[in-house]
């Protein structure tokens, strides 16, 4: 097992991609802890720790690191999406958006690195679309753009004792997208359309990020830091113009 | 008063479809110009001549290059600006192309990159030893960056153009020659008319009317780009004004490659 004797604490494994962390974690051989805003959901391994835990909150964050003590593995995967344009998004959108995916993650970072494990990894979950942006998701791209940029600057300032990586999603089955596309006004042409995007022929799964997660948290990794790890099944190394996909 | 006045410019592929604009934007701009290419009219169907002082030139033959550097001495003494706009596409996937069709694709942009670069460079020294700098501008592209479907030659050439750019920039800057790249997203000219009415764009049964509808449409601005576009760029690049500026790929792209891919939702 890759993990095993390691202790990691993974934010937002609720659901989706933070809960395939999780199990890919635990089936590694290592100790999990995650949190999250609600109660401890149902399913979730018996051998797992929950914390409720608002991670934009400072004085909560420092709070759970103090419980959970000395870990080897950090991953900062809960995040917020919302979806709409500099010129839609109020106050509270920024609070929420900015304070889950831009202040969370450097409350969890600022909380555990200090006590983190020599040789320790550090996991931030960012986004193709910190890199190109996605229409009417403004605070949201650049949310991941900022976590993409701590990214690099951990893994400056605490070399060598951290590792620190970003994994890049694209579009990952979760309960996310399926609501996106339930939007469409042809939800079945907008899907097939998505996927024709892809070289991949498919859209992500959960596992497929909890599986870089893995690597990057593994000894095999000791040599990575400092990048950010696109996992999107080809979607942005094709240009947009695809004239088979025009309507 | 021009941002390129007294200056001597070669432009290769200076009869194809942006190389033309960049020629007569460079003249306008009070540069004296070659016009480099194979033929007075360019090598794809175009509109007539094109301006500049035309230059008959293979940019993969090395006695070729070498002549038409000697020439340019000759005539008038100095080179101040090469920009490097010569390049072909081959519309295919790796599994379709010949070898003889990637080494033609890398013949003309890459290695005429590398020749006209290499026997330039006397000529863009004592430009710059003159104290009046001296650029290269290189044609890239966003295919460097992306791929377009069944492209694999064209991609791969565009990559290697933005490394050795890179290269270039590195190596002369101590000289005084600056060397950047010009990255063109979707550009009107005959080289993308033949893509897009092509079989390996996918775009089959549709007219060229309706692909460039939908193209602007997938753009930010939505728009594509003319040649006179890249060549407001390119004259930047070549001009005084962009004496700061080397190794770097310029995208001019009406934001394409900003946006993750545009889906139909």
């Amino acid at each position: 097992m890759r993990l095993s004797g390691k202790r990691a604490v993974v934010t937002g494994g609720r659901q989706g991609i933070g809960r395939a962390i999780v199990d890919a974690f635990l089936a590694e051989g290592c100790r999990v802890e995650t949190c999250g805003r609600g109660e401890r959901p149902d399913g979730i391994d018996g051998a797992v720790g929950w914390t409720k835990l608002d991670v934009s909150d400072p004085g909560s964050a420092g709070e759970f690191a103090s419980a959970v003590g000395e870990i080897d593995i950090l991953v900062n995967n809960a995040g917020i999406q919302v979806e709409k344009t500099v010129v839609d998004s109020s106050d509270a959108d920024w609070d929420l958006v900015m304070g889950a995916n831009a202040r969370g993650v450097f409350n969890l970072c600022r909380a555990f690195i200090p006590i983190m494990a020599r040789g320790g990894s550090v996991i931030n979950l960012g986004s193709i679309s910190g890199r190109a942006a996605d229409p009417s998701m403004a605070l949201y791209n650049a949310s991941k753009a900022f976590v993409h940029g701590l990214t690099r600057s951990i893994a400056v300032d605490h070399g060598p004792d951290i590792r620190c990586n970003a994994i890049c999603p694209g579009w990952i089955e979760t309960g996310m997208l399926e609501a996106g596309f339930a939007l469409a006004g042809d939800p079945e042409a907008a899907r097939a359309d998505a996927i024709a995007r892809h070289a991949s022929g498919r859209f992500g799964r959960p596992g497929d990020i909890a599986a870089m997660a893995v690597w990057l948290a593994s000894e095999e990794a000791g040599f990575a830091t400092g990048q950010l790890f696109t996992v999107d099944g080809g979607l942005t190394a094709a240009s947009p113009l695809r004239p088979g996909l025009f309507q | 008063m021009g941002t390129l006045d007294g200056k001597v410019a070669l432009v290769t592929g200076g009869r194809g479809g942006i190389g033309r604009a960049v020629v007569s934007r460079f003249e306008r701009e009070g540069a004296h110009v070659y016009a480099a290419d194979l033929a007075e009219g360019g090598s794809l169907p175009g509109d007539g001549h094109g301006t500049g002082e035309f230059l008959r030139l293979d940019v993969t033959l090395e006695g070729d290059v070498a002549a038409a550097m000697d020439r340019v001495r000759g005539e008038r003494g100095r080179l101040d600006v090469l920009v490097n706009a010569a390049g072909v596409e081959i519309e295919k996937t790796i599994e379709e192309t010949t070898l003889e069709e990637w080494n033609r694709c890398f013949a003309v942009n890459v290695t005429g990159m590398f020749l006209t670069s290499k026997h330039a460079l006397p000529l863009l020294r004592e430009a710059a030893g003159r104290g009046a700098g001296a650029s290269v501008v290189n044609f890239g592209s966003y295919d460097g960056f992306i791929a377009d479907p069944g492209l694999a030659a064209y991609c791969a050439s565009k990559g290697a153009v933005h490394a050795l750019t890179r290269a270039m920039a590195c190596d002369h800057g101590p000289e005084g020659i600056r060397v950047n790249a010009v990255c063109p997203g979707y550009v009107d000219t005959p080289m993308l008319r033949s893509f897009f009415a092509g079989e390996a764009s996918g775009g089959g049964g549709k007219t060229l009317d309706q692909l460039q509808s939908a193209v602007r449409n997938v753009h930010p601005l939505r728009t594509y780009g003319t040649p006179g576009d890249v060549a407001n760029l390119v004259n930047w690049l070549a001009s005084d004004e962009a004496r700061y500026a080397s190794g770097q790929l310029w995208v001019l792209d009406g934001g394409l490659s900003a946006q993750v891919q545009q889906m139909n939702l």
